[in-house]
């Protein structure tokens, strides 16, 4: 658990962050959102503190920061940023081994869970280990980062940005890659970005911050249903929110249970499908109606354009 | 302090060593007590075989004609292999600029005896081959830097090869290229003062006189007159790429 | 746009300046003794005709080796290393023919054409080389052969007049070697020290930078001959004042001037490529080790200093360069080194002194050139090591 009590943060005469509070629990994936200067990566680096706070305390299971050396603490929070920084004069293995040799694990161990993080991270040990950054392309280079973060297992994973510089493609995988391993080892997560559809998409919670300061802390869905000001619903994209909100529904979960076949030729629908992609379906067909699929491609219900529009359950 | 400033901005600094040069030639035989002080046991403590003037007017002329040379031949050459034409040889001539630098000007100046004899034509040979590889260099650098959608775009509006060449690409690599003429004629000035080691009569003169009959009154003079040369024409050059750099500026906005 | 010949043009020119040079300039010559000036022998006269053809023949088959083919490079190469290996015999063979070895005086003198085929050789090796993708392991063995041939011909090349110079003055030529080695490692050594020191304290004294570089680049600007002689006067008085810089052998002539402007002149590349080098290291790199828990002694020590460990190998290659080519021009003012015979030869004109003292000098700075060129490349990061 992290939780930051009244925390301020001044360079000189400007401070990039006002007297915030915030407690992120155990296992939680929170988002810091906001446009560029608003204080989320100051917020995040103050946390493994790169950066020291002016103000107001920072504690991490109970234990103020500033108590633990400054080295130690560092070791046991993963970090990953958007250049990754990776070190080029190292290979990806040497890489990913850096905290696990400053913890002072045995060389087995190590090597164990460099294989370890590099499957979980879908490159294989063999073509990847002896490669070196310059060698990698940029989504390769990316997962190398969050390897490395990952290596001293540790409880905490800051993250800033660190899908920004990518395509949309490259991106889009990331963020599924990184959901399916936060499913697995539930960590807890800081993930600082600007794009507010990668935060609706990766965080159970999401926390806007605007000028320093925190305008709104909820779950993606509350979000989007109350909006506490001008700002957050424009950073949810003004008219476009009732797509973002389509967004977080699942086709499965509006479909009706039914034995009404429709004819298999046309378009269908999965039920892990978000019903923004159903009403896309429906806008591109012509159609009021989509049969909707399990995984082995099995019929096992209908979504009709009258059930998007109830309020969701 | 401000004032001290714009006058030093204002191109000051060229002039003010220009002047202690001028004055060191003209009027160094006037020091004689001092000479006679650092020399004590000599009757002759200024160099007088030849008048500091004329040896500075040679070592002078010596160093402008193989710069000028130098100047022709390199960023002609440099520009010849960066063409369509002459791409062929661009890894040679580039890997050769680079290389050359290696040898040491004082071989080079060596190796030109056994070639010219003495005097000052080995001298010029030397200075000239020497010269022409920082030039070769910082005109390809230069010329290569060239970002090539600028070139693109000239050749777009409609410019022939030898208007882009003129009013595009020298313009923008100029200041590159200044870099290595600097570069080339201190080496320059440094070896032709060596030079009189192989019989070219420069400002060398008095130092390997006074090293050969142990008079250090000699040494000095013709040290401090070196000195001075080169940093005279070493900020000279200073002020040029600045006013290249300002120029570049204007445009800009 | 593509060459419309069928042939490498660069080869092809380079060529036909050899086979001009060849037979044009003199190939070498033959001196009665020392003060006589030799006579000079054209090619032919010089090695005979099976030797003449032979060379003229491999250097047009070596231009003529149409590009398409792709092994042409590699004949090229081939042919260019043969004919660089023929060097020395092709002397050793002069000498058969033309030196009596009743005559002890007798001796021979390499010729303009010799050493322009030489260059060109060496042009020829350097375009193919930069066209061919050559493992390491070859180059080696090709310089290995080269040297392997020089050693084997040196018994036959004793009447060569540059051999004469170096046997009547082998002991000077030891003691040169020490000398200029002293130097230049003495002035590389304390410099690299107290360059990298100058380059920590830019690091953290970003108020010092400019005048520091100032009167580093200023002291540059001297020409060498001026700075040595400038040092002279202060270092007499000095030394006429203190007993134990007399001790010491410090005088305003010999090593003491020079090595002092040597380092002068070795602080600016070496504190600018060092500071450069230590500065430039990416901010994110450094960020990320200290976000990983590295102490800041390991930030330096396993990613500022190995990040920039290529730039001051760099720096400490030019500097290396520079005062093998400074420490020269020192001989003039007594400090010893292979200088010391380039101006002894320019005083009794004799030209193979001359070539004694500059060919080593040289020498010396190809190889200081190769070996800080090859430990940079080494340390290079992110490359297959």
């Amino acid at each position: 658990m992290i939780e930051l009590i009244n925390v301020s943060k001044r360079f000189g005469d400007a401070t990039a962050v006002d007297d915030i509070s915030l407690t992120i629990e155990s296992g939680e994936f929170c988002v810091l959102v906001g446009t560029s200067g608003c204080g989320k990566s100051t917020t995040l680096r103050m946390i493994n503190r790169l950066l020291p706070h002016s103000d107001g305390r920072i504690r991490i299971d109970g234990e103020e920061i500033y108590q633990i050396d400054e080295q130690k603490l560092r070791r046991r929070i993963g970090y990953a940023i958007q250049s990754t920084g990776l070190f080029p004069h190292w290979s990806v293995e040497r890489n990913i081994s850096v905290v696990p040799r400053l913890l002072g694990w045995p060389a087995a161990k190590i090597d164990a869970r460099i294989r370890e993080l590099l499957a979980l991270l879908d490159l294989p040990y063999e073509e990847f280990a002896g490669k070196f950054p310059s060698q990698l392309s940029g989504g390769q280079a990316q997962r190398v980062g969050v390897a490395r973060a990952l290596a001293g297992d540790p409880d905490i994973l800051l993250m800033d940005e660190p899908f920004g510089a990518l395509d949309p493609i490259t991106r889009e995988s990331l963020q599924n890659e990184l959901l399916r391993i936060q499913s697995q080892i539930h960590k807890t997560i800081v993930f600082v970005t600007h794009d507010m559809d990668e935060a609706l998409k990766l965080a159970t919670r999401i926390v806007v911050m605007d000028k320093g300061k925190i305008v709104q802390q909820d779950t993606p869905q509350q979000l989007l249903r109350h909006p506490a000001s001008e700002f957050v619903e424009s950073l949810l994209g003004g008219q476009e929110r009732g797509l973002k909100q389509a967004g977080l529904l699942r086709s499965g979960d509006l479909m009706q249970l039914t034995d009404d076949m429709i004819d298999g030729d046309g378009p269908s629908l999965q039920a892990t499908d978000s019903i923004r992609v159903a009403l896309s379906l429906m806008l591109t067909h012509h159609c009021r109606s989509l049969p909707v699929l399990d995984q082995q491609g099995n019929q096992i219900g209908v979504l009709h354009l009258d059930q998007l529009l109830e309020p969701a359950p | 302090m401000s004032l001290v400033r714009r006058i030093m901005h204002q191109g000051f600094m060229p002039l003010f060593w220009l002047a202690l040069l001028l004055s060191a030639a003209l009027g160094l035989h006037q020091l004689e007590t001092l000479f006679q002080w650092i020399q004590p046991d000599t009757r002759a403590v200024i160099y007088s075989r030849d008048s500091f003037l004329s040896l500075l007017l040679n070592h002078l002329s010596i160093v402008g004609i193989a710069a000028l040379v130098s100047i022709v031949i390199g960023v002609g050459a440099a520009i010849a292999v960066s063409r369509p034409w002459g791409r062929d040889f661009l890894p040679l001539v580039s890997q050769v600029a680079s290389i050359g630098q290696t040898f040491p000007p004082v071989a080079v100046l060596a190796l030109s005896v056994p070639l010219f004899g003495f005097g000052a034509v080995p001298t010029m040979f030397a200075l000239i081959l020497y010269g022409l590889l920082p030039i070769v260099r910082n005109t390809l650098v230069g010329l290569r830097g060239i970002d090539s959608s600028v070139l693109e775009a000239a050749r777009g509006v409609g410019m022939s090869s030898v208007q882009v060449l003129l009013q595009v690409e020298l313009p923008l690599a100029m200041n590159v290229i200044l870099a290595g003429i600097r570069t080339s004629v201190t080496i320059n000035i440094a070896t032709a003062a060596i030079g009189s080691t192989i019989g070219a009569s420069t400002l060398g003169d008095p130092v390997i006189s006074g090293l050969v009959n142990g008079n250090t009154a000699y040494v000095l003079q013709g040290a401090i007159l070196i000195g001075l040369l080169a940093v005279t024409v070493d900020s000279l050059f200073e002020r040029l790429q600045n006013s290249f750099s300002v120029m570049e500026d204007r445009l800009i906005k | 746009m593509k060459s419309t010949l069928p042939v490498n043009r660069v080869l092809l020119v380079l060529v036909l300046l050899a086979l001009a040079s060849l037979w044009g300039l003199d190939y070498a010559s033959v001196q009665p003794n020392r003060i006589v000036p030799g006579a000079g022998q054209s090619l032919m006269s010089a090695l005979g005709w099976p030797w003449a053809s032979v060379l003229t023949l491999l250097l047009v088959i070596c231009a003529c080796t149409p590009v398409r083919s792709s092994r042409a490079l590699l004949y090229q190469l081939m042919i260019v290393v043969l004919l660089i290996l023929q060097l020395p015999l092709s002397l050793g063979w002069f000498i058969e023919r033309h030196i009596d070895p009743a005559l002890p005086y007798a001796r021979a003198g390499i010729g303009a054409g010799f050493w322009v085929l030489l260059f060109l050789l060496g042009l020829m090796l350097i375009e193919i080389k930069q066209r061919i993708r050559l493992h390491a392991g070859w180059s080696l063995v090709i310089w290995l052969l080269i040297l392997a041939v020089i050693l084997i011909s040196v018994p036959w090349l004793e009447p060569l007049a540059l051999m004469r110079e170096y046997q009547t003055r082998s002991q000077q030529f030891a003691q040169a070697l020490r000398s200029h080695l002293a130097l230049v490692g003495g002035a590389v050594g304390f410099s690299l020290v107290s360059g990298f020191i100058l380059a920590l304290l830019l690091n953290r004294y970003p108020a010092a930078r400019k005048s520091c570089f100032g009167v580093l680049s200023f002291i540059q600007t001297i020409p060498s001959l001026a700075l040595f002689g400038l040092l002279i006067a202060p270092l007499s008085y000095l030394s006429a004042n203190s007993p134990l810089l007399q001790q010491l052998n410090v005088r305003g002539i010999g090593w003491a001037p020079a090595l002092l402007a040597l380092i002068a002149y070795s602080l600016l590349p070496m504190v600018r490529n060092t500071f450069i080098a230590l500065h430039e290291v990416s901010a994110d790199v450094l960020e990320s080790a200290r976000g990983m828990g590295m102490s800041p002694r390991q930030v330096f020590m396993q990613v500022r200093l190995p990040l920039a460990l290529p730039i001051i190998i760099e720096g400490v290659r030019i500097t290396t360069i520079q005062a093998i080519g400074l420490t020269a021009v020192a001989a003039l003012i007594g400090a010893g080194g292979f200088g010391t015979f380039i101006f002894q030869g320019l005083g009794q004109a004799a030209m193979d002194l001359i070539l004694l003292g500059a060919l080593p000098i040289i020498v010396l700075a190809l190889l200081a050139d190769a070996f800080f060129s090859a430990a940079a490349d080494r340390f290079k990061p992110g490359v297959k090591g």
